[in-house]
């Protein structure tokens, strides 16, 4: 059987094209489970997974959840938003406490950047970053190009345009290395402000005129604006970003092709992306969902299967 | 007491061997072995070819005690400094309380004494080094403050930074800054660049730093006096203070040793102990600094020796504290520079320019003199791990690791330290 390069997953930016083509195999047999009148398949009996959330989160939790359970496994969560703030012994102090009750696998969401790393080199436990901070997203990423694939046939050789805040977004960072690694073109876009400065290193294209960004590409995925992760003032309102660069269907309409539109959720409607365009004919919002549950099966499946 | 050092030599005459008779503190001979004084020495070392230079000074050490005892005391820290080769530190004025008034400078003079190693406490330019109210210069220069800055933190306040120069023009006093803008590093983790972009950490941009030293020149222009920004770090830096220099302004600078060799790149393993502040920067810069060095627009070398407790590095890179330990390991690091620059060179930077920048007699090794020498073997390697290291901290990517390049021993007036 083929293994994943890794075993924990970390970051996209730490396993190869040929894991993320692998986990795309599996998800798809998952996919199918999941279509199934049962649901369910013995794959991860007797293995115990604790989903530790340092930050609030809806659908990620219940996505990894309902993906543990699905595979049969044992799922303990423990979710705390003010922990994060505290000092690191809370982290490790805390994760140690979960690990002494024998668990197998931690899928953990931190504020801090390179918390899941910094955890990796304390326990034994197989990994699975399901956010930390500003850095990355790896599942969210798998999803999103799994979903491109599965609505474009495929991902290499397919224009993303990731638009929004992409100074603040992990979702942004894991999906430029994921779809660059499976061969596709990526260009950002957004208030100046909202890019980093040197995301052209990255060898992505960058535009801040949204039309342009619409026209260029054959996919458009569409960023929260993350209010709360901006320490600092960086765009003067809502009102503006969303007259200037909120995605609403006549912008679509001036388009002369289809585009496909994503979005990780949760949506600030109105602000970044306009209800008629989310719950519209181009949009694979749902779908996203759906697929992150088979992408998360195929995730800790493979993961727990690493030698 | 008559010491006797045998077969020593100088950097810069590696063929020419010599001995020295120590007695009372003081350098009575220098001259080959078949020379030496017929008389009994209490104590010979036979040196082997060991180099022997001025006593090495470091002009930017932080110290826990008093306050932050958990970090480092005053005892750990002349002990590091003496294994790092240093007879002369200046000491930051973050402790607890700062260092703002002659008792405080008291404190370390007299706590200091008798180590081996002089501590020369920087006063703080600014009251609890907030930036704000004046400390009194006068009255601490008075008292033996050697230097004034607000060790960590920049004088961010231009009014307060015009005011400070022209008040210790008038004593010729020197203020030490670590220029930098603290708005444009808010929240910044490491320095802004290609990978912090890639680790999605916020950037230290490089314009802060050079933003911030752009405004103190023009305010040293306008206020006369002299300054001296500590750790520089990019090559823009450089270049501003060659011009400054050029110019004719009374500015020196310094660079912490950590910085000719290390980059960003070493952060892409989230390793705390690379969290310094100022942030490595890239390989242009380093390559910039280290010219630097070798057009004579960086004076010293320093230390940035900053202990932190193992509670505040051991931590999730944005909750970890800033500053990495390194009193006891800049001569292996400046060995590690030797096919850049020579040792000779590099040695002058942190014994003959600190001693020129701070005031501190020039040590020629000279019969009459006081001893104040430090004993090195460039090609010595050794282990720095838990056992070697004596800080009470252990926050250096560097332990664990084989060093080359090892200090011998210092010697400073009646006190000898030689393993």
């Amino acid at each position: 059987m083929q293994q994943l390069s890794t075993r924990h997953l970390l970051g996209i930016k730490d396993i190869t094209a040929e894991d993320i083509q692998l986990i795309f195999e599996t998800a798809d047999n998952f996919k199918e489970v999941l279509n199934r009148p049962i649901k369910k398949v013995p794959s991860l009996r007797d293995i115990t997974i604790a989903n530790i959330f340092f930050e609030n989160s809806t659908r990620t939790k219940l996505s990894f959840e309902l993906a543990e359970k699905r595979l049969s496994a044992d799922v303990v969560n423990f979710s705390s938003s003010n922990s994060s703030v505290k000092k690191g012994e809370t982290l490790v102090d805390t994760v140690n406490n979960i690990l002494s009750m024998k668990v197998d696998m931690v899928v953990m969401r931190h504020s801090s950047v390179g918390a899941p790393h910094y955890l990796s080199r304390k326990i034994q436990a197989n990994i699975v970053n399901a956010g930390d901070g500003t850095h990355e997203h790896p599942t969210q990423a798998l999803l999103d190009a799994f979903s491109i694939r599965e609505k474009l046939g495929d991902v290499a050789g397919k224009k993303v345009a990731i638009i929004g805040d992409i100074l603040h977004s992990r979702v942004a960072l894991s999906n430029i290395f994921a779809l660059q690694k499976l061969g596709a073109e990526v260009m950002v876009c957004g208030p100046i402000t909202l890019i980093p400065k040197y995301i052209t290193s990255l060898g992505v294209r960058v535009e801040h005129d949204v039309r342009k960004a619409l026209a260029w590409c054959d996919v458009a995925n569409i960023l929260r604006i993350q209010l709360e992760r901006q320490q600092i003032k960086y765009f003067p309102s809502l009102r503006e970003y969303s007259l200037y660069y909120g995605i609403n269907k006549k912008l679509l309409s001036q388009l002369d092709k289809e585009i496909v539109i994503m979005h990780p959720g949760p949506i600030n409607r109105g602000v970044e992306l306009n209800s008629d365009v989310a719950d519209g004919p181009h949009s694979i919002i749902l779908n996203q969902v759906e697929n992150g549950v088979a992408i998360r099966m195929a995730v800790l499946y493979l993961l727990a299967s690493v030698k | 007491m008559k010491i006797r050092l045998r077969d020593l030599r100088l950097i810069d005459k590696p063929n020419d061997f010599f001995d020295l008779l120590i007695e009372d503190g003081y350098i009575r001979y220098k001259g080959p072995s078949s020379k030496f004084p017929k008389l009994n020495c209490d104590r010979t070392y036979d040196l082997k070819g060991n180099f022997v230079s001025a006593g090495w000074v470091d002009m930017r050490a932080l110290c826990g005690e008093p306050g932050y005892e958990h970090k480092e005391t005053i005892a750990s820290l002349t002990e590091t400094a003496k294994k790092g080769g240093f007879t002369h530190v200046c000491v930051m004025p973050n402790t607890k309380p700062v260092i703002n008034q002659k008792s405080d400078l008291q404190y370390f003079i007299k706590k200091s004494q008798d180590t081996g190693v002089i501590l020369h406490p920087l006063a703080a330019a600014t009251i609890d080094t907030k930036g704000e109210d004046l400390s009194e210069m006068l009255d601490l220069h008075a008292h033996g403050a050697i230097a004034f800055s607000d060790g960590l933190h920049p004088v961010h306040n231009a009014d307060r930074l015009l005011k400070i120069l022209q008040y210790l023009s008038k004593f010729d006093g020197l203020l030490i800054n670590h220029s930098h803008d603290p708005l444009l590093n808010l929240f910044g983790m490491m320095h802004e660049g290609e990978i912090s972009t890639r680790l999605g950490l916020k950037g230290m941009p490089s314009l802060a730093e050079e933003v911030a030293i752009m405004r103190d020149l023009e305010l040293l222009r306008y206020a006369g006096g002299k300054m001296h920004f500590t750790c520089i770090s990019t090559a823009r830096s450089v270049s501003l203070i060659k011009e400054a220099k050029k110019e004719g302004l009374n500015v020196t600078c310094d660079v912490a040793a950590y910085h000719l060799l290390l980059t960003d790149h070493d952060l892409m393993s989230f390793d705390t102990n690379y969290k310094v502040n100022p942030p490595l920067r890239t390989e242009s810069d380093v390559k910039a600094l280290i010219k630097g060095l070798k057009d004579g627009v960086i004076d010293a070398i320093v230390s940035n020796h900053q202990p932190v407790n193992v509670e505040g590095k051991d931590l999730e890179f944005d909750l970890a504290d800033f500053g990495m330990i390194n009193l006891q390991t800049v001569f292996s690091q400046l060995v590690a520079l030797e096919k850049q620059v020579s040792l000779e060179l590099l040695l002058k930077k942190i014994s003959e320019e600190p001693r020129k920048i701070l005031g501190l007699p020039i040590v020629n090794l000279l019969e009459g003199e006081m001893a104040d020498l430090t004993i090195f073997d460039p090609t010595a390697i050794w282990r720095y791990d838990q056992n070697s290291n004596t800080s009470v901290s252990e926050n250096s990517p560097f332990l664990g690791q084989e060093l080359k390049g090892k200090v011998t021993g210092t010697v400073l007036g009646t006190k000898i330290n030689i393993n």
